[in-house]
Parts: structure tokens; C-alpha cells; sequence
């Protein structure tokens, strides 16, 4: 089951989340507006860090702490696949 | 009373941090330090929470001048941090972000910004002086205090730096992904540079990229403080760096091929320190060196019954080693593993009976029971959890956890089971817990 209106972006990056993080879930039942970190998939920094790895792999776009939207492209699937397509070289 | 002084050798002028991109002078950071002793409560305890590592430092310096111990929680998660400090009445919390705890006495305060100048002196410390409390998980399920005098701080800083080559006043930068709040974060990234004169850097870099801009406009020596996980990343990444560096890390064992990698790729000398809350840091290796430690001097390893034991003149008693280990006869040592009780997740040690005890507290939970898989060759290995809660949901409980312990080892996933396949001792058989994964497993269709 795919979630509604996801672009194939997200769910390449949902795939992406899961498979990197290990995570048991199905990739498709990540909501592409819910919550990564904290009170939604739980992830914390550790995740962040291991996401960032396969991130810079996959597309090759270096995430920053430095960043000022740093918080926000952390802050669902739909907007860390917006950062991606914004970002991506590859 | 014997005293030693709150900053090693620097000049009025010599950078002591490096803070939010502009230099912090010895003697602006000893007016930070003025400044804040004058607004701070007049309490027995803190909790020093600030998230900028200069903040920090100013706040344990200023805690230290008022006789004020800090108390420094192995756990993030709130009601953690609750119950350090229900457990010192009268404490209270120093904030410098918005990171204020409901619940607790918050003073927000953050440094720097002030041109103020310093005239007097180095202020002295009675090396006895208790200055923080490093708490660790034990299997009681209360946080265990390990009280730290100024003397033990100061000494591990000095035997580390000495290990490592570290000259006084070669200005290198320490930059550190580790927490300061932790107790090889205080004594590698704080205690260590401002014992030897070098440069504390405030930020703490997670990412690969942020540790290249950090390190990117230093132009002397720098050592990074770092963990074996970022230290992967850093490698992974092809990280450029600047000549001159030295990496130290801890947490967790290195592998030595990581070991050897980083050194190729950053032309830096890796080392290791071992050492754990109860003590701080014992020993030290060159990585590439092979597996022995040796031991910090001052630092001695005795044969105790079954175990061994760490003894130090700055030590009020011997501590139990929480690892197994094998000594020779130079006093070098091999670690063989963890005790059995004790567990490490990405570089944070914890008790499982610790946790076990907190899952089963929780309102509506019958039975349940924490559980590490056998680590995987690449990556975090996170814990998994079975419960018995009839009528909540694995949601539930985890939100639950969520204000108890801290996110690195909330279980992925949480499984609801009817029961769990206890003996008729009570006690849970490691391969009746392992049947019980790989029939999970099973089911789910993840075999991997």
C-alpha cells in the first residue's frame, strides 16, 4: 500500500530510511508528512548521522548542521525528499 | 589543603574556546566565569544542561568557585534527569538554549558577547573538592553517583595529555563530536585542552561536513574528539582535513582497520582511550598498534577474586572494572567483552536490568524485557524489547519509554507478545529469548 500522494522520490527515500536504518517496517507505510525523529519513527542523532552517509551515496548532496533549515529537512519524509530533489548531483 | 589551579598555562590573551566563530580570550572566559558566580543560586547542586560546550565549561567553572557540585545524569530523557535531581534536593537546572526541563528549577544563562577583562588571578581548586557526579545505569534501576574530585579530573587530564605528546601552549584546537555531559566528553574535549593551554572548540559536529568547516579554518594542531561511529562516517565521506591532526576516541572498540584507514586518509595519529564512568580514563592505545592498552600513569590494574579492580591515588577506593579483561605482567590489558549485564549501544553503556526494571514500571506493563541481537558487522545494532501489556499498544509504551530512557535505547522494534517463555524460576534463558526473535522474525518476513 503506498501512501496517498507520495511522489516516487519519497518512497525512494522511505526505502531508503528503512533499509539504511534497519528499520522493520514497511517503507510504504511511512506517512510523507509524519514525524522522523522524535515522538514519530524515533530516530535520533545516530540515524541522523547514518542517513546523512547513505544521503551523500545516493545523491550526493552533504547534509550540514550548519544548515539554518537544518531542523526542518529533518522534519518529515516529504521534506527531507524536497531537500534531496533541491540538493541531489546525483 | 593542596589546591590546583581552575585553567592550565595560558596568557591574559591566549584563546582558551573557540565560540560561535570568534576566539574566546583566558582572561574574557574567567570574566564569564565572575559573572555568572555572582547570578547563580545559592544551592548545594546543578545540573549543568547547556548544549554549547564553552556554556558549559563557564557553568562548571562558575559551579566549581561556589562550592556547587554538578551533577552530570547519563541520561537525556527527562525523567531521568528528574530523578538525579529528586535525588539532591535543592538542585537545580542550568539551561543556556531553550532546553528548559518542566518540573526543575531552570536558570538560562548563555556566555560570551561581553567584552569584559579580568585582572586577578588564576582562582585554585582544593584538589579534594567534589566538583561533579558522573551517574551511571546499574542494575538496581537507580542512577548510581560516582563522585569526581577535582583532583581525579585534573589528573586524568594530565596522564592523557602526556600519553598522547600533548605540549602546553602548541595551541592546538580540540574539536569533539562526543557530549561534554558525558565522562570522556568532560575529560577528553573540556578538562583536557584547558589543562594544557589549548584551544576548546564550543560546537559539536555531527555531520561529516561540519567537522570539515570546523577544522577547515584551523591552521595549527588540532585533535577531534570523536567516537569509532562518526569516525566511520568521516572515512566513508573521504573527509579532507588540514596536516597536524590527531584523532582521539572512545565509547566503543575501534576496529583496526577503520584504525588504519583514518590514519591513511587524514594523516592523523588515531588513538583509543578505555575507560568508563566509574573511573574515567584508565588506558590508552595507538589503534594501529594492536589490541593492548596501557595504562594511564598513576593508574594501576589488581586481580580482585573473580575480576579486576582500578586503583588511583585520586581514587577513594578501588573501582571494579565493568569489562572483562586479562592483565600481563608489563600491566598492559586485552577487553574481552562487556559483563553480562552490561550493554553497548553506539558507543552508550547501560544496564539491561536497569532498563528491563523502567520497562516493567511502566503503568499497564506485565512482563517485558530488553534484548541485544548479535551485532552486526556494519552499523548500529539497537536493542529490541518483548512485552506483556495486555490492552496497550507498542506506541503506547514506547511514548512511555520515551520520558525514562534515553533515545539511543529505545527498542526497535517493541513487540507485543501474550507471554514471555520464562523457566520456572522466573528466570529468561538467553536461547528462549533468541527462539523468541527468530520466530518474530519469522513472522515478519524480515529475515535479514
Amino acid at each position: 500500500m503506498e501512501q496517498p500522494g507520495s511522489s516516487l522520490l519519497e518512497q525512494d527515500v522511505a526505502k531508503l530510511v528503512v533499509h539504511t536504518l534497519k528499520l522493520k517496517i514497511d517503507p510504504a507505510t511511512i506517512a510523507p508528512e509524519s514525524a522522523l525523529f522524535g515522538e514519530g519513527l524515533g530516530l535520533d542523532s545516530i540515524d541522523a548521522l547514518e542517513l546523512s552517509l547513505a544521503i551523500s551515496h545516493t545523491y550526493g548532496y552533504q547534509l550540514k548542521s550548519s544548515d539554518p533549515e537544518i531542523k526542518s529537512i529533518f522534519s518529515s519524509l516529504r521534506a527531507l525528499a524536497g531537500a534531496i530533489q533541491k540538493n541531489r548531483t546525483k | 589543603m593542596r589546591d590546583a589551579a581552575l585553567i592550565g598555562p595560558y596568557l591574559p590573551d591566549d584563546v582558551l574556546a573557540w565560540d560561535r566563530g570568534a576566539p574566546r580570550s583566558a582572561q574574557q572566559f574567567l570574566a564569564d566565569v565572575s559573572g555568572l558566580v555572582e547570578t547563580l543560586p545559592d544551592r548545594p547542586a546543578v545540573l549543568n544542561l547547556a548544549t554549547n560546550r564553552y556554556d558549559f565549561l563557564v557553568g562548571f567553572a562558575a559551579a566549581i568557585l561556589r562550592r556547587q557540585v554538578t551533577l552530570l545524569p547519563q541520561n537525556r530523557a527527562p525523567q531521568a534527569t528528574r530523578l538525579v535531581a529528586g535525588d539532591y534536593p535543592g538542585s537545580y537546572a542550568l539551561t543556556d538554549r531553550d532546553n528548559a526541563i518542566e518540573g526543575l528549577e531552570c536558570v538560562s544563562f548563555e556566555s560570551g558577547g561581553v567584552d569584559a577583562t579580568w585582572t586577578g588571578d588564576i582562582p585554585l581548586v582544593p584538589l579534594n573538592q567534589v566538583v561533579a557526579i558522573a551517574f551511571t545505569s546499574g542494575s538496581t534501576g537507580r542512577p548510581r553517583p560516582n563522585p569526581k574530585t577535582w583532583e581525579a579530573l585534573t589528573a586524568v587530564a594530565h596522564a592523557t595529555g602526556a600519553r598522547l605528546g600533548t605540549k602546553s601552549g602548541d595551541r592546538a584546537v580540540v574539536l569533539a563530536t562526543v557530549p561534554h555531559q558525558h565522562m570522556f566528553g568532560l575529560e577528553a574535549s573540556v578538562m583536557l585542552p584547558i589543562m594544557h593551554g589549548l584551544v576548546m572548540h564550543a560546537g559539536r559536529p555531527l555531520f561529516p561536513a561540519d567537522i570539515r568547516s570546523a577544522l577547515g579554518n584551523v591552521a595549527g594542531r588540532w585533535i577531534l574528539v570523536t567516537t569509532p561511529l562518526h569516525l566511520r562516517a568521516c572515512v566513508a565521506e573521504g573527509l579532507a582535513v588540514p596536516d597536524g591532526g590527531l584523532i582521539l576516541s572512545a565509547t566503543a572498540p575501534l576496529a583496526r582497520r577503520l584504525a588504519e584507514e583514518a590514519e591513511r586518509q587524514f594523516q592523523a595519529a588515531v588513538h583509543e582511550i578505555f575507560g568508563f564512568a566509574e573511573a574515567g580514563s584508565i588506558a590508552e592505545r595507538r589503534t594501529i598498534d594492536g589490541d593492548r592498552w596501557r595504562l594511564l600513569d598513576g593508574v594501576r590494574v589488581v586481580r580482585d577474586q573473580s575480576s579486576y579492580v582500578v586503583q588511583a591515588g585520586y581514587l577513594p577506593a578501588a573501582v571494579r572494572i565493568p569489562d572483562r579483561v586479562t592483565v600481563d605482567a608489563e600491566g598492559t590489558f586485552i577487553v574481552h567483552g562487556r559483563e553480562t549485564d552490561q550493554v553497548n549501544v553506539a558507543g552508550h553503556r547501560v544496564s539491561l536490568g536497569d532498563l528491563n526494571q523502567k520497562l516493567q514500571e511502566i503503568d499497564g506493563v506485565q512482563d517485558g524485557i530488553f534484548f541485544l541481537p548479535d551485532e552486526e558487522a556494519d552499523g548500529v545494532t539497537r536493542l529490541m524489547a518483548f512485552v506483556v501489556a495486555p490492552g496497550k499498544s507498542s506506541e503506547d509504551i514506547q511514548r512511555e519509554l520515551r520520558t525514562h530512557i534515553d533515545p539511543v535505547f529505545l527498542p526497535r522494534p517493541l513487540v507485543c507478545v501474550p507471554s514471555l517463555p520464562r523457566n520456572a524460576t522466573g528466570k529468561l534463558p538467553r536461547e528462549a529469548v533468541n527462539d523468541l526473535v527468530r520466530d518474530w522474525l519469522e513472522t515478519q518476513g524480515h529475515g535479514a
